[in-house]
């Protein structure tokens, strides 16, 4: 079953990763799997050590020690176009877009198409097509960004994160500053990806959002893994009284234990139970 | 909405009549000037003088709007052009080096030093302002260094790129008969460009623009460019239209191709408007910014070597002031301060109208000091006239001048809007929020 093999099987291992920055120790002896299909929240206080976790998948920092395994291969990210290549795509907050470009200009940036000049019609083309894909409501692939919403620039964020189809998507803070609607624009977005089979990571200060979406939770504090939470069973005093350092799950929670996630073999959904379509073993098997 | 009006959006690709304000204040300059000049300004031999005179800021315009984008400035410029002039000049009278090859001295003179001012802004991240506040002294004295500070005369041979034109041939039908030639070519080359952009349009599943917009349009560039041609074509006897019009016609024409349509156009776009967004996107900003000073001490070279072939010597006061000329040609012409905001033509334009207004004020006489004021002046105010559009929230000029010079134009309508897959959460009445550019 090679479907059942590829959601089994983590993406991304990490093991033992630490960072320091100079008398700063950011994170210490941090394990991480990340599975296809599924959406990891990483929550945590300022200075928990999230950003800079997500950093070193990001290769833009490299860490001190520990090892990180890609699809069973032990790899070293040492720079952001590294980490593009692996199949590993991140949306950072606030560095994402440039305003003064347009729509198709920024999701191609860095990986625009034709030779020599630019081939304009197939970037449009792919950019609607991208945004279809993602229900996206975008009133013309040729506005600047500067003068979209705030929802809808995060929207073209992330869009732009999916060319090259990475396996992973790492979202950072993706509904900060977002007003209601459209947050949950951002947020049915993340379900979209998650069921189209990427794995995503999000960090997120907000525990609705986090709740609303998070197939795990990874709770970091003070730069170690502090609790790890699975979705049917979240619990808001939970995961607060982990980031506040009142509880302390981290011995002996199997979260990461394969098996542990597919009890039940290939049929079991993998979202929670309020979600709609289980990502089910037709979808694994026909990727 | 009038009928006229309606139409006028259509013309000028749905924003109004407002986006053409600068070349309307050119036109506006420019008859002024006529009038009170008594007709002089739009004579042949004063547009021909014109040309040859103040191309080199066309040319430098080209090199600092691509560097102002990309967040960056060279105040080097007049002193690199008056090193690389001497340089050929001396090359010229030391060595006898042929025109050809002396040309070519130039401009790999002026590749070195780009390479120089690039290594220190790209690599070690030296702020431009700094490195070319450097090289303005530098090659200033390296300009008197190699001159000794005296003038060096430069040949004929070298000077036609300077002050030569389109050679004459053919019947004598009272017109210059190259320069009728060149019109007729850009009239071809205008009416090949709507045409290809139509069907363009057609193939990429935008609904064309009706006919007669195409046709307005075509209509009022021909007409611009038969003006254009009368006036060269008729002037003194021996003359027609100027080589240097032709080198700065070329490296417009190339410049704006880059800008507009390349990757490493879009990259310095890129670059000026989020630095760190471009370098996380794969960027190579470093490189960007290495080949941007480097291309801007080169065509600061050719205008150094167009600026002697006109003078017909090198001198160590050569190109003062130049920079100042240029960096307000580039934001009279719609770029932004901070960067990330303006285009090859609006800097063309702004030239223009930096050039039409220097020339009109001295041909009505006025002291070169108070010439000196007046543009002062016109500059603040048409910076100042861009700052305020977009506090009113409008988009600013140059944001319009950038729409309107791009080739495809957003067509943004209800049905537009309509054809949006419709988002599940989203409430329909949920428009677009505008927000200036900034």
């Amino acid at each position: 079953m090679a479907a059942t093999d590829d959601r089994l099987e983590p993406v991304v291992s990490m093991r033992a990763i630490s960072k320091s920055f100079g008398h700063v120790q950011a994170l210490r002896n941090v394990d991480l799997d990340l599975y296809r299909g599924e959406v990891v929240a990483l929550v945590g206080d300022n200075g928990a050590g999230k950003s800079t976790l997500v950093k070193v998948l990001a290769g833009v920092h490299a860490p001190d020690a520990g090892t990180i395994t890609f699809r069973g291969r032990i790899v070293s990210i040492p720079s952001p176009a590294a980490s593009r290549e692996l199949g590993i795509a991140t949306v950072f907050q606030d560095l994402a877009l440039c305003d003064n470009l347009d729509v198709v200009a920024n999701l191609f940036l860095g990986h625009e198409l034709g030779r020599g000049s630019l081939d304009e019609e197939t970037m449009e083309q792919r950019s609607w097509e991208l945004l279809r894909r993602l229900s996206a409501r975008i009133p013309s692939v040729r506005m600047p960004v500067a003068t979209l919403s705030g929802g809808q620039r995060q929207t073209v964020a992330i869009a732009r994160s999916l060319i090259g189809d990475p396996t992973v998507v790492i979202l950072d803070e993706p509904t900060a500053a977002l007003g209601v609607a459209q947050t949950a624009e951002v947020l049915n977005l993340i379900e979209l990806l998650r069921d189209q089979g990427h794995c995503v990571v999000l960090i997120s200060h907000n525990m609705a959002d986090v709740q609303a979406v998070a197939d795990r939770v990874i709770v970091l504090r003070l730069g170690r893994v502090n609790g790890r939470f699975r979705a049917p069973e979240l619990s808001y005093e939970d995961i607060i009284a982990s980031i506040t350092g009142v509880l302390n799950l981290e011995e002996g929670t199997p979260e990461d234990d394969p098996r542990e996630r597919l009890p039940d073999g290939p049929a079991r959904p993998l979202r929670s139970p309020g979600g709609s379509t289980p990502a089910g073993d037709a979808e694994g098997g026909a990727r | 909405m009038s009928k006229f009006s309606d139409g006028m959006r259509t013309l000028t690709g749905g924003r109004g009549l407002s986006q053409y304000s600068m070349i309307i204040a050119l036109v506006a300059i420019i008859l002024v000037f006529e009038i009170w000049t008594g007709g002089y300004t739009l004579d042949p031999t004063n547009v021909i003088n014109m040309v040859q005179q103040y191309s080199y800021i066309l040319i430098l315009a080209i090199g600092m709007v691509m560097l102002i984008i990309a967040g960056h400035i060279d105040l080097s410029v007049g002193s690199v052009a008056a090193f690389v002039g001497i340089v050929v000049a001396q090359s010229m009278a030391v060595w006898h080096l042929p025109a050809g090859l002396a040309m070519l001295l130039g401009l790999v003179v002026g590749a070195l030093v780009g390479a120089w001012q690039g290594f220190w802004v790209a690599y070690v991240r030296v702020p431009a302002f700094i490195v070319t506040l450097a090289g303005q002294l530098i090659f200033r004295g390296a300009n008197q260094v190699v001159g000794n500070s005296t003038a060096v005369p430069t040949p004929d041979s070298y000077n036609w790129i300077g002050n030569g034109f389109l050679p004459d041939f053919g019947p004598d039908f009272g017109y210059s008969n190259p320069t009728l030639i060149l019109g007729l070519v850009v009239i071809a080359a205008l009416i090949w460009k709507e045409v290809h952009d139509r069907r363009k349009r057609v193939r990429m599943g935008a609904s064309p623009q009706p006919v007669w917009v195409s046709v307005v349009r075509l209509v009022l560039l021909c007409g611009i460019t038969i003006f254009a041609t009368f006036l060269f074509a008729t002037g003194r006897v021996g003359t027609s239209f100027p080589i240097v019009g032709i080198i700065a016609g070329v490296l417009i024409l190339v410049y704006s191709f880059v800008t507009s349509s390349t990757v490493f156009g879009r990259h310095i776009y890129a670059v000026g408007g989020n630095a760190s967004a471009a370098v996380l996107s794969g960027v190579k900003s470093r490189g960007v910014n290495f080949l941007l000073m480097m291309n801007m001490s080169i065509l600061a070279a050719v205008a150094g070597m167009v600026f002697v072939g006109n003078a017909q010597a090198s001198g160590p006061f050569d190109g003062t002031g130049w920079e100042l000329d240029a960096i307000a040609a580039v934001f009279v012409g719609g770029a932004a301060i901070f960067g990330g905001v303006g285009t090859v033509a609006g800097s063309i334009i702004g030239a223009f109208v930096m050039a039409f207004l220097a020339n009109g004020l001295s041909l009505l006489g006025l002291d070169a000091s108070w010439v000196s004021i007046i543009r002062g002046l016109v500059l603040l105010a048409a910076v100042a006239f861009d700052v305020y559009n977009k506090t009113q929230g409008r988009p600013s000029i140059i944001g319009l001048l950038l729409g309107g010079f791009r080739r495809k134009k957003p067509n943004i309508t209800e049905e537009a809007i309509q054809a949006q897959p419709q988002g599940l959460e989203k409430p329909s009445g949920d428009q677009v929020d505008k927000v200036p550019l900034s």
